[in-house]
């Protein structure tokens, strides 16, 4: 089965206590200010105890199932989630990836095995197309390292079809006021980051 | 010798038990159940316990299956519900020494508030289920129950009904079955049921039912009783009697075995007698099955849905049936056995399982824990984090609260402290407190480990009795363990869970001290306090990679070629300093990591 055509399907996976969740709820909010009908599914629990996150996002004019094995995008906040992410997407589908944030899971800090390296490489293999981004960096500029979420949701609005002010709108209801400031500016820096839009 | 007794159905189960060399045996009474423990109690070689609930009866009877005794746990209809969240878990992991679970059924309801038919718990289970038809085949059943529990390593189901369960009859006494003593072995891929393991052995339960079904075809306990007339009766249990009774002349298919059904056996009825009834108290369970095979049979239509029946009642029912026509045979559609989900695709990537946070002091409870030899019970939340690579400190996880019972059971089996309960504080309010009481109630000998951080940390820090915190943020009275503890008679000690050495020496007490004691070790949850203490320096000259402060897993410490080194996510907490020998770890206070 294949994706309906008027549906999009946007996976976020990144390590627990990364901001998954908030992030699929920018692009939500941003796709529902689209007009768009919006469909989303996480997993709880493990959370926020180191363990891989997996959030699905759905929008179109119609949308049925909350949840579809092969998504359009990933979005990962972390280089090997990123690794993880291609076996997840599409054929042609397109990857968005927090490249310098690495964080090691148990079994590669106690060196019983390695962390995988070349994902320009991988995703090359797979026919993927790739938007590696330094979200790190940009979050640490922003003004927060935590913000790697939504720099590389910056990064990742060059590649989809939403107005400028849906985002915005996005941010405004998904981010808390308290630290909404810096995530705007995260969110820019991510969306300037790309210099051009594949 | 005559050794023949004349014995209520429940007393036969009891001597069955003793029989089929059980060795334990547990209840919460409830009529039409209730003498199956009390004669147990009697009788030489089994150890009878009353346990507060049925939920920690069967959880008690977990850990003397684990620690190899075969263990008999009965209960009412209703108790069976209570205990079916350690027995739909129990069903994965299967048994050690065999574990038969009775339930017996009340309709009519003599003595209950409803009447349930129980005999879907094995259906939902996907276990098999023994149903006896007199006091002979309640005392013989047992041994086949423990026999079949051993062979297909699942828990068995043992329905009675109140009119077998009070109901007298001649037992002829069998030679009594020595059964070897299983060793336990600690194996977390069948014990410790997560996610990760679980999916394992669900897979196995669905290929156990079928070869389950095979045994029903074959077993004797299921037998085609030729009759002279030209309809057959299905039926089980003392509801067989009823019909044979009303109808001798008919063809019977008597089911022992009655679940998973012998649906060839059933087939094959339909080949000798053109018309079939079902006749069954309460819902039509065999009836669903029969009609799901496509074959046309006369049940709840005739027979009544509610109630107890008798002879004179199944007699009436059929009567105006008889010299109907038969229903049109057809031959029947056997369902296929089921497909199991594609497993998930090879990845060589790294795989990233949740880790006890850096800075959870509650990690020192393991550490100093595996220390020594005890099985540990762990139970569901954050802390059954620890049974994970390098900790490997926890030996089982069946639900919420079965820690207590669990260790109480095994240690009960083995007549010594030889395992501890390990559970954090919002799961002993849930269903822990009732596992301790009958703990204390029973003498039990064993270590409660309670980790507490005053909050239901792993579904996102809700409020519970200890903490008094409520879902609005108002505050009620706080329950505190050690004054619970001092009110139903249990040894406490109240640490903080920061001092590794206090946790040290109170485990190392209370292992050399006999009989049943708890330790509440107290501090935050590190995702609530998020504090920086400060961070850990590694002198490399000293340092040799010994692995002593990795094995505490910390999720902060690396090992490097002859070396560790200490990441950003350090708290300065401070454990791995105090479990280094060599000096080489040094806690370095207020440091800000950037």
């Amino acid at each position: 089965m294949s994706t309906a055509s008027d549906t999009t399907t946007v996976a976020l996976i990144g390590v627990g206590g990364q901001g998954i969740l908030l992030a699929a709820s920018i692009l939500a909010e941003a796709a529902s200010a689209e007009g768009l009908e919006v469909k989303a599914s996480e997993v709880h629990g493990m959370a926020q105890r180191g363990g891989s996150v997996l959030s699905t996002v759905r929008f179109g004019a119609k949308v049925f199932s909350p949840v579809f094995r092969h998504p359009d995008y990933v979005l990962a906040t972390e280089l090997l989630e990123g690794f993880r992410g291609l076996d997840m997407l599409r054929e042609g589908g397109t990857l968005v990836c927090a490249a310098t944030t690495r964080i090691l899971p148990g079994s590669v800090l106690r060196r019983e095995e390695p962390y995988p390296e070349d994902l320009a490489a991988a995703a090359e293999v797979r026919g993927v197309r790739l938007l590696a981004v330094d979200a790190e960096g940009l979050a640490r500029e922003a003004g927060t390292v935590r913000a790697v979420n939504v720099a590389l949701m910056g990064a990742t609005s060059t590649v989809m079809p939403f107005a400028a002010e849906s985002w915005q709108r996005g941010l405004e209801r998904a981010v808390p006021a308290k630290i909404l400031a810096v995530n705007e500016k995260a969110f820019v820096l991510g969306r300037d980051s790309v210099v051009t839009p594949a | 010798m005559d050794t023949t007794l004349f014995l209520m159905g429940n007393e036969a189960i009891a001597y069955g038990a003793a029989r089929a060399g059980a060795g334990f045996a547990c209840a919460y009474p409830g009529t039409p159940s209730t003498e199956i423990i009390e004669t147990a109690a009697g009788l030489g070689g089994i150890h009878a316990e009353w346990c507060v609930n049925e939920k920690v009866a069967l959880e008690t009877a977990v850990g003397c299956s684990r620690a190899g005794v075969r263990t008999l746990v009965a209960m009412k209809h209703v108790g069976l519900n209570v205990a079916a969240d350690p027995l739909l878990t129990l069903t994965e992991t299967g048994v050690n020494g065999g574990l038969v679970i009775v339930s017996s059924d009340d309709p009519g309801m003599n003595s209950s508030q409803n009447e349930q038919d129980s005999r879907h718990y094995a259906r939902f289970a996907k276990i098999p289920m023994l149903e006896p038809s007199d006091s002979q085949e309640a005392y013989d059943f047992v041994a086949e129950a423990f026999a079949l529990s051993e062979e297909f390593d699942t828990p068995v189901l043992l329905r009675s009904s109140t009119k077998l369960s009070h109901g007298r009859g001649q037992v002829v006494q069998r030679e009594r079955i020595e059964p070897e003593r299983i060793d336990y072995v600690k194996d977390i891929t069948k014990h410790l049921m997560v996610p990760q393991w679980a999916r394992l052995r669900t897979r196995f339960i669905i290929e156990r039912l079928e070869r389950l079904r095979e045994r029903a075809e074959e077993s004797s306990l299921n037998a085609l009783i030729e009759g002279a007339a030209d309809f057959g009766i299905i039926s089980s249990g003392v509801v067989h009697q009823y019909a044979r009774e009303a109808f001798p002349e008919a063809w019977h298919l008597k089911l022992g075995l009655s679940y998973p059904l012998p649906y060839h056996k059933i087939a094959e009825l339909y080949e000798r007698v053109p018309k079939v009834f079902v006749v069954e108290e309460l819902d039509p369970f065999i009836e669903d099955h029969v009609r799901m095979l496509g074959l046309p049979v006369i049940g709840k239509e005739a027979i009544p849905a509610d109630g107890e029946l008798e002879p004179d009642v199944v007699f009436a029912a059929l009567q105006p049936y008889l010299d109907a026509e038969p229903p049109q045979r057809r031959s029947p559609l056997f369902p296929p056995a089921p497909r199991l989900s594609d497993p998930a695709p090879e990845s060589e990537l790294p795989v990233r399982p949740p880790v006890l946070c850096p800075g959870c002091r509650h990690r020192s409870v393991f550490t100093a824990l595996r220390r020594h030899k005890l099985a540990a019970m762990g139970d569901i939340g954050c802390y059954m984090l620890g049974a994970d690579p390098p900790l490997n400190a926890l030996d089982s996880s069946l639900c919420m609260g079965a820690s207590i019972g669990m260790m109480a059971g095994f240690n009960q089996a083995l007549g010594r402290k030889a395992a501890a309960a390990v559970i954090g504080d919002s799961t002993f309010f849930h269903s822990g407190i009732t596992a301790l009481i009958s703990a204390s109630y029973n003498e039990a000998d064993g270590l409660v480990m309670i980790l507490d951080n005053r909050t239901t940390a792993m579904t996102g820090h809700q409020g519970h009795p200890g903490s008094g915190v409520r879902p609005d943020l108002t505050e009620g009275p706080a329950v505190t363990i050690q004054e619970l503890c001092d009110g139903i008679h249990v040894r406490c000690t109240t640490i903080d869970a920061k001092d590794y050495e206090a946790i040290v020496d109170a485990i190392k007490t209370e292992v050399a001290t006999p009989g049943l004691g708890v330790i509440v070790a107290e501090a935050p949850c590190a995702l609530l306090v998020r504090e920086k203490n400060g961070t850990v320096l590694v002198d490399d000259e000293r340092c040799n990679l010994c692995g002593l402060c990795l094995a505490i897993g910390c999720p902060a410490i690396a090992p490097q070629a002859d070396t560790v080194s200490i990441t950003d996510a350090c708290t300065g907490c401070g454990l791995c300093v105090e479990v280094c020998k060599r000096g080489a770890l040094t806690l370095s206070l207020g440091e800000e990591a950037s």
